[in-house]
């Protein structure tokens, strides 16, 4: 079963089949629901087994997150780098079920998917405008199309777990509930936080600034810009209301 | 390796001739506006612009939808752009049954990019399939041999072999090498800013470096073996050719290679090239460099990148990249599409991954699958774009009819067209603005005056005159005159307190004279302590350590100018005014000095120097140094007499002693006849003879045409600029003055002008000066609007009456064009009324957060050589150089010569200026002020390391990020009988050429008979002068 569980709380080299699975289907709600369910599926499993979860799992998990953090600096398809991401990610939420058998792990696992999939929906939207969501290909978004790169940055914000997005108190949870007991656990957790942000900055220096290239491409309607924001705005109040349950 | 002589003359001529396109750099404390294509020049405009593009890969006009937005204004002639495109018509042998003109006009002003994109890949019968909706041909006719043929084409000859590898593995080598030779540049031409210096300067550009170089532990660190390479040669030539052999570039591209190597940083290598050709420069003269020693640090450091990548596989050298494109080109040819952003990009990740791989059979593959993608995406994009076009002009189905053959002859047509696209709204955006300029101009003759008026002044011929002149003009009866900054006086200037000369002229020309200023004032402080405070402060700031505790000791004090500058700046300046100590009141040394007079000031210098050296070195008491013993001591020194017998007698020193120190005042001191030679000649540039003053103001008088009828104050109006915290500060100042204030040049020229035995003198010359007149000097503050007279205490005594008058005119002129031009430069601000527009202006010149203090030359159109009746009606919102001039009182042309030779010609680069840094301000111009930084004094750089940005910053020249300035080629309009004008034209070769070669549209209009004559083209157009035609069309044509 934890074999199982490791397939979707991936852990390497499991873990090579959500990405592969991930790359093959390209509708975004399809992602979306992929994104949102393999997760889930993998804490069910685990809730279901009687198996106590052994230490090593987790050092693996750490490592997979570590592994696929790094792999993320030079990714430069946006919808891989959302893949890897979550890979990165979910095989964290190892630390929390190993330290903290009592928390609403669907919860934290739903902090990371939610922003993921907004990143999905922009995946598409460049990838409709561009034939890609490839970083460096084409620069200086943020003077021709200021709409998406806005809501871009602030996606990107939200899915490497800054503050007061969901993800950023699942990733403050894990380390505080890891802290007491695995002193390494907690600096290579953030270590692979440093990488998601460094990872993010290179996205957004590949794709937002520098001399723009892309003159007459249409930016985000001011209507879906709205629907982005309100998400976004939606998902901080939701974490700060939820916020009342961490330990 | 040792080259010979002549292999080593050959490089350096090399070089030379390679550098040619790369315009000078001047310092920024003295900013000049430079055409950034002035190598280029010899050129037709057409041509230069496409050369210069590709040197230094910038845009040269600007893109179509900021032409369709000044389409949309009015700014574009559109019968002009008609005409222009029939005239393209014309030249093209086009046969397919489509009505090309009006595709190319939809083109125009309907599509906002670029019609037909290249085809690589795809052919017309592809396109001509995807138009028919059918399936292309099954196989591509994409050759090894074709792809062979564009990789060579793409990366070897006379491209960068750096970049080549970059355009092949992704690798960063051209940025990286830029860094380490602006670092170099850096260390080396510092002028004061840093407290540690490079060593072994002194030795030259390319010595003190290879010294560094050879013990750079970082360099050894990052794997550049760069001793191998500089072990080879110690010459910067031997290096070069090294260099060139090893990286196997033939000989046949060296000159165009170094171009290419050069323009990468053209702005350091502009500077440079300025630098060495400036012999005077104080720091090229004790810090010599040129171009030679740039390129060979350059090369060295790029083969040691090259061939550190080399290590790691991948191919360095020309003969390596050839070797793959020859072996692998499908693979060589999936890179460079790859990384250099070609790549189409859906299959973007997955070409990245299949060159990860290196798999031979997924190359295949996907090398295949790209290919047809990429000729599918070709044909389609073509297709797509051209059935916009077709149906934005109604002819969709006849486009399906196209025979491939008409179709290709279709998109070869517009594709020609887009390549010249810029120069055609070039011409007709002049166009319109030649038009209005006719329409506002007026040919009928000056109405003769009952009375003199009450002032005549005469300002620079700068743009921003034009709205000051247009105001004073109306409040009173005010005559003004336009001429350049310097008023004909070139003026090397000593200012109170400096010890070095600066030269206020235009800086094609070279001061002989100097003037020195001097305080009629008590000194009331120390000068030599305020100068080592603020040395002290300097060098607290800038070495290592020292700001840590500088901050914690006195940083408060610069916390409170802080506050005070950003949180009231107009009440914390003027506060700060009181607590300054005033400016003395000066003079300026302007009389030649007699021949005795000379000889008295350096034997009175020589004697202070032995009285000083005598105490310091013969231990003598003051008391005891008489003016005997100085005599004898001196003319020992000198070598007059013999005067060692009496001195140890008189002086009580040993006679060995007293030899001793003759023979050291004579070496150390320099007391000898040879030194005092040079002193004399030194003296001898002091100030001008009165011949020279009366030639001088003559000159200025003649050249605007005021010969007569003098008012009684003739104002001398310079002009200059003032802002904080600004590097630019200085190309807000006169040009004229070589981007210095332009008041020293004033105060010359009325101190020349007041003198009666100058006025007797001109008398003879032909200028009757009244009796009355007087010269008033004065500054035009081009930020505030202000005018300020000076050296009021020298008016006559039965003028002051009058001055109050003045004042207030001038006042009010300053008032209403402060009022006029503030809602330009800040619309958001509440500008009703001059009060607070007046205001706005005054922060703007002491916002130390204010990055555009001023518009400065920006949207400069015109230069205008004529009567100043001619525009007297017309605001041109300051858009023209006003340069007075009446033919009638030049009949050999010699004045007009002389206005083409030096204010055209300046005006000529301010008006290049402006158009490049318009249309492309982030390589010709100088980009955002916001990321500025002073290097080395004597330049400013984007961030910490970046070439020295050369242009204007982009809040001189756009707005919004689109263009403020209109960018249109310099519209010189000269109001005199065709004949004469033609012939000065033609009689300076410079401006013959500029007009020749379309730099300067070129209109003369004949007084006499009322006709327009337009340059275009190469011939002299005609035509009657309407004001109200709203079109220049060529009518009648003749020959140059």
């Amino acid at each position: 079963m934890l074999i199982l569980a490791g397939l979707f709380l991936p852990l390497f080299p499991l873990s090579m089949v959500f990405n592969t699975v991930f790359s093959r289907i390209e509708k975004p709600y399809q992602r979306i629901v992929l994104l949102m369910l393999w997760p889930q599926i993998g804490l069910l499993l685990v809730h279901l087994s009687d198996v106590s979860i052994p230490s090593w799992v987790v050092t693996w998990g750490i490592l997979t997150a570590f592994f696929y953090a790094f792999r993320l600096l030079t990714i430069r398809e946006l919808g891989l780098w959302a893949s890897f991401l979550a890979t990165s990610a979910w095989a964290l939420l190892w630390v929390t079920i190993l330290h903290d058998g009592e928390s609403p792990f669907y919860l934290y696992a739903l902090g990371f998917s939610v922003p993921l999939s907004l990143l999905v929906f922009l995946n598409k939207e460049l990838t409709d405008r561009f034939g890609a969501a490839y970083v460096g290909l084409y620069q200086g978004l943020a003077q021709t199309q200021p709409r998406i790169s806005g809501i871009l940055v602030m996606v990107l914000l939200a899915v490497i777990a800054t503050p007061i997005f969901p993800s950023f108190f699942t990733m403050l949870h894990t380390i505080i509930t890891a802290t007491p007991d695995s002193f390494v656990t907690v600096v290579l957790a953030c270590f692979v936080w440093l990488l998601w942000s460094w990872a993010a900055c290179r996205v957004m220096a590949g794709l937002i600034v520098g001399p723009a290239t892309a003159f007459d491409v249409p930016d985000l309607t001011i209507a879906t810009t709205w629907k982005y924001s309100g998400v976004i705005v939606s998902l901080i109040i939701l974490s700060l209301i939820l916020i009342g349950g961490m330990p | 390796m040792s080259l010979s002589l002549g292999q080593t003359l050959k490089i350096r001529a090399m070089i030379y001739v390679a550098a040619e396109p790369v315009p000078f750099f001047w310092p920024m404390r003295s900013f000049i506006h430079h055409n950034p294509l002035h190598g280029l020049e010899h050129m037709p405009f057409a041509e230069a612009v496409e050369k210069g593009g590709k040197i230094f890969h910038g845009r040269t006009f600007l893109p179509r939808y900021d032409y369709q937005r000044y389409l949309k204004t009015g700014d574009v002639d559109v019968n002009s752009l008609e005409f222009s495109v029939d005239q393209y018509l014309a030249q093209i042998n086009f046969t397919a049954d489509v009505n090309l003109k009006k595709w190319i006009m939809s083109l125009l002003t309907q599509q906002t990019s670029v019609v037909v994109n290249p085809l690589t890949v795809a052919s017309v019968a592809d396109v001509k399939s995807t138009l028919n909706n059918q399936s292309l041909a099954s196989a591509s006719d994409l050759s090894d041999e074709k792809l062979c043929e564009i990789l060579q084409n793409e990366l070897l000859g006379e491209h960068l072999v750096y970049e080549s590898v970059d355009a092949l593995y992704g690798t960063d080598i051209g940025n990286d090498l830029d860094d380490l030779v602006i670092k170099s540049c850096l260390d080396f031409f510092d002028e004061g800013q840093s407290v540690w210096g490079m060593p072994e300067r002194r030795q030259g550009f390319f010595s003190a470096w290879r010294e560094v170089a050879t013990r750079n532990v970082r360099l050894f660190l990052r794997g550049m073996h760069i001793n191998h390479i500089l072990a080879v040669d110690d010459s910067p030539e031997g290096v070069i050719a090294h260099v060139m052999e090893t990286l196997g570039v033939s000989e046949d591209h060296w000159i165009a290679y170094f171009t290419n190597e050069i323009a990468r940083l053209h702005g350091w290598a502009g500077f440079i090239r300025w630098r060495s050709s400036s012999k005077q420069y104080y720091w090229h003269k004790r810090y010599p460099a040129d171009l030679v020693d740039f390129v060979a640090i350059r090369l060295a450091l790029g083969l040691a990148l090259l061939q550190q990548s080399g290590r790691r596989d991948l191919a360095s050298t020309g003969n390596a990249i050839s070797r793959i494109i020859k072996t692998s080109p499908k693979e060589t040819f999936l890179r460079h599409e790859f990384y250099t952003g070609k790549v189409i990009p859906a299959l973007a990740h997955e070409v990245e991954m299949c060159l990860q791989s290196r798999s031979p059979v997924r190359l295949e593959k996907v090398f295949s699958k790209y290919i047809a993608t990429k000729r599918h995406y070709e044909s389609r994009t073509l297709a797509n774009r051209l059935s916009d076009l077709a149906r934005s002009v109604g002819e969709s189905e006849s486009l399906k009819q196209l025979s491939v053959e008409e179709l290709d002859e279709l998109v070869a047509a517009l594709k020609a067209f887009e390549k010249q696209e810029g120069m055609h709204w070039l011409r007709a955006m002049e166009s319109k603005a030649m038009a209005i300029l006719t329409q506002g101009i007026n040919l009928a003759p000056t109405q003769s005056r009952d009375k003199r008026p009450f002032v005549q002044a005469l300002f620079c011929i700068d743009t921003r005159s034009e709205r000051i002149r247009r105001h004073l003009e109306s409040v009173g009866d005010y005559q003004t005159y336009g001429i350049a900054g310097f008023f004909g006086v070139p003026v090397s200037f000593m200012e109170l307190g400096k010890g070095s000369e600066n030269h206020l002229s235009p800086v094609i020309v070279t001061p002989k004279n100097l003037v020195l200023e001097m305080s009629t004032d008590e000194q009331q402080y120390d000068p030599t302590a305020v100068t080592t405070i603020e040395k002290v402060f300097h060098e607290l700031k800038e070495s290592i350590l020292s700001p840590f505790v500088t901050v914690e000791a006195i940083g408060l004090l610069f916390g409170f100018d802080m506050v005070g500058k950003t949180i009231a700046p107009r009440a914390y300046n003027i506060w700060r005014k009181q607590v300054q100590p005033d400016r003395s009141h000066t003079r300026l040394l302007l009389d030649k000095l007699s021949r005795e007079q000379a000889d008295s000031i350096i034997r009175t210098v020589q004697r202070a120097v032995i009285i000083k050296a005598a105490e310091q070195e013969l231990g003598l008491a003051p008391e005891n140094i008489n003016d005997n013993i100085v005599r004898q001591f001196r003319d020992g020194a000198m070598q007059l007499s013999d005067a060692s017998d009496d001195l140890p007698e008189i002086s009580g020193i040993d006679k060995s002693r007293v030899h001793a120190f003759i023979s050291r005042l004579h070496k150390t001191y320099r007391i000898n006849p040879s030194f005092a030679q040079v002193q004399l000649e030194q003296l001898g540039r002091i100030g001008f003879t009165v011949d020279e003053q009366a030639h001088f103001v003559s000159q200025a008088l003649f050249a605007i045409g005021l010969t007569k009828e003098f008012s009684r104050f003739i104002l001398l109006v310079g002009h200059g600029s003032t802002s904080d915290n600004n590097p630019y500060e200085s190309a807000l100042d006169c040009g004229a003055c070589g981007g210095n204030h332009g008041l020293v040049n004033a105060r010359v020229i009325a101190q020349m002008g007041n003198k009666p035995e100058v006025r007797a003198k001109l008398r003879d010359l032909g200028v009757d000066i009244a009796e009355d007149a007087w010269f008033i000097p004065a500054l035009h503050n081009t930020t505030t609007d202000e005018i300020r007279m000076h050296d009021l205490d020298l008016v006559p005594a039965s003028h002051l009456v009058y001055l109050d008058r003045l004042r207030n005119g001038l006042t009010a002129a300053s008032r209403l064009c402060t009022q006029e031009r503030i809602p330009t430069l800040q619309c958001q601000v509440n500008t009703h009324g001059p009060d607070s527009a007046f205001d706005v202006a005054q922060r703007n010149a002491i916002d130390w957060s204010q990055v555009r203090p001023e518009w400065g030359l920006s949207r400069n159109a015109y230069f205008i050589i004529g009567r100043r009746a001619l525009t007297e009606q017309f605001p041109l919102e300051g858009r023209a150089f006003l340069h007075s001039y009446d033919y009638l009182v030049d009949p050999k042309q010699r004045i007009l010569e002389n206005i083409l030779t030096g204010p055209l010609v300046v005006g000529q680069w301010i008006n290049m200026e402006h158009y490049f840094s318009a249309v492309d301000n982030e390589r010709f111009g100088s980009s955002s002020k916001a990321y500025h930084n002073v290097a080395g004094r004597f330049g400013v750089m984007s961030g910490n390391l970046s070439d020295l940005r050369t242009g204007l910053p982009s809040q001189t020249v756009l707005e919004n990020g689109r263009p403020y300035h209109q960018p249109v080629r310099l519209i010189t309009l000269i109001e005199a009988p065709f004949e004469h004008a033609k012939i000065a034209v033609e009689a300076v070769v410079a401006v013959k050429n500029l007009v020749r070669n379309g730099w300067i549209r070129l209109m003369i209009s004949d007084p006499r008979t009322n006709i327009l004559h337009i340059y275009d083209d190469g011939e002299w157009h005609q035509q009657p002068h309407h004001p109200t035609s709203e079109t220049l069309l060529p009518r009648e044509s003749t020959q140059p």
